[in-house]
Parts: structure tokens; sequence; C-alpha cells
């Protein structure tokens, strides 16, 4: 587990400061696309050994949600942005 | 109205600390307003002294977030007055009942502070001004360094206590 994680908003803060929800690389599916989409969607998750996407929480930090890249064999954090202005496209 | 609860300082009756290395005190409840939008610093700092508030310091509190904190209690019509010298898409929200400022300040603030936040507090990453939401412990804090060797914190009323406590049995 990555354990210090730089937050675009507030700098190198230790994992315990964040709450991390997990794969943000799941695309939602359509409202009537049967129960077995809805299933995995909602409760299986694939283990990946690599490089991984997850939205952390930066809870008791700026409450921003976030989109940690790191790698789940070194430890390695890749890259955090801030999830909402990377969907509007922006920076930060 | 027999039963109104009478509004009482969160951390009446606490000890104030005063020792040639460390000095802790609770500040008075004055005004702690929450502003939200997508504007600037400079616009929030318009806006106070447009409201007749240049006494009151603002403060970095996230992405796009400020507080503007003070001493003197506000009356409902300079918070109207504040309010509509903010530009549209930016809001306002009175935290002054929900969150109380400690002052905590002399040669030995920074090292007491490390021993609960994860900031680096040194003079070069957190100057005089800086402000940083973080964790003292598991309480969630906004911390600003105000001078060298002092720092305000501002926590959650039903959370002053512990921290007061907690920084004072440090310190003491
Ligand atoms: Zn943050």
């Amino acid at each position: 587990m990555a354990s210090l994680i730089t937050c675009p908003h507030c700098g190198q803060r230790p994992k315990e400061e964040f709450t991390i929800k997990g794969d943000a690389g799941l695309a939602r599916p359509a409202p009537d696309a049967g129960a077995d989409v809805w299933y995995d969607y909602v409760y299986l998750r694939d283990n990946p050994k690599g490089l991984h996407k997850e939205y952390w929480h930066h809870s008791s930090g700026c409450r921003r949600w976030l989109i940690v890249e790191r790698d789940t064999v070194t430890h390695k954090v890749h890259s955090v942005s801030d999830a909402a202005l990377a969907k509007l496209g922006g920076a930060a | 109205m027999p039963d109104l609860p009478t509004l009482r300082p969160a951390l009446a009756g606490e000890p104030a600390l005063d020792s040639t290395t460390i000095a802790l005190q609770a500040l008075p409840e004055g005004h702690l307003l929450q502003i939200m939008g997508a504007t600037e610093r400079a616009v929030v700092e318009a806006a106070i002294a447009a409201a007749g508030l240049e006494g009151s310091d603002v403060r970095e509190a996230g992405y796009r977030q400020w507080y503007v904190v003070g001493d003197k209690q506000l009356s409902s019509k300079t918070l109207r007055e504040l309010t509509s010298a903010l530009p549209a898409g930016t809001f306002l929200s009175d935290q002054s009942h929900g969150r109380v400022r400690i002052r905590l300040s002399g040669p030995h603030a920074t090292k007491l502070l490390s021993t609960g936040t994860a900031v680096d507090l040194h003079d070069a990453a957190f100057p005089e001004g800086r402000s940083a939401i973080t964790l003292f412990g598991h309480l969630s804090v906004h911390l600003t360094r105000k001078s060298a060797a002092g720092f305000e914190l501002i926590v959650l009323r039903s959370f002053a206590e512990a921290l007061y406590e907690e920084l004072h049995a440090h310190a003491a």
C-alpha cells in the first residue's frame, strides 16, 4: 500500500488522511442492463497486479475526490489527480 | 422559553497555559464563515472589505474554499451585506457556532504539533499565513501559521475539548 499520497491541493500527506473507494475504471451499466451485469458492477472486483487506478477521498484534508494511479507490486504512486476536474478536462 | 439552551463558549473553564516555551489559549468565539465558490482569494478579500470586515482574516480551506475568521460576533445585517458582496455562484455558510479556534504558540509549538500531524511545518514548507486541513491524532483540524512560532487551530465544536485537553497534556 502506498503510504504517502501527494494531493494536488494539499501536497504530500499520509494515507491515514484518505478514504479509499476503489477501482476508478468501472463504468456504470445502463439501468436495464440486466441482473448479471449489475451484480458484476456492484460486487465483483478484479485484483490487478501492477498499475491500478482508484478513487481516493481526501476525507481529512481538502475533502476532494482524487484519482490515484499506483502500482500494486512496487507500491509506487504514478499520478494523483482531482477526479472532478479531470472529468471536466481541467488541470489540477 | 425556560428550556432554551444558553450559549456558552465550548472551552469555558479550560485552563490557559503560558510558559516560556509554550502557550495555549482558547480564542473568542467571534465569527467563522465558510466561503465556497468558483472564485479567488482576492475576490473574497474585496467582499469582506466591502462588508466592513477589514479586521477579519481570510484563510485557505481547501480547493475554492475559505474561512473568514475574527474575534467579533457579527450581526445578521453584516452577514447579509457580505453575502450580497460575494459574486454570483459563491456561497457563504456561517459556521461561527460550529467551529472553535485555539491558539498555540511558543518555541516548542512546532514540535508539539508535529507529534500529531504529518504536515511539514518547517518555515520553508509552511510559512506564515499558510493553512492546511489535516489530522491531529484522529481529529480533523484546520491549521494556520500566524507567525514564526504562533499557530491557530480550528476544530469542530464538539471535538474542541478533546483537542484542547490533548494539546494541554502534551504541552504541560
Ligand atoms: Zn487534499
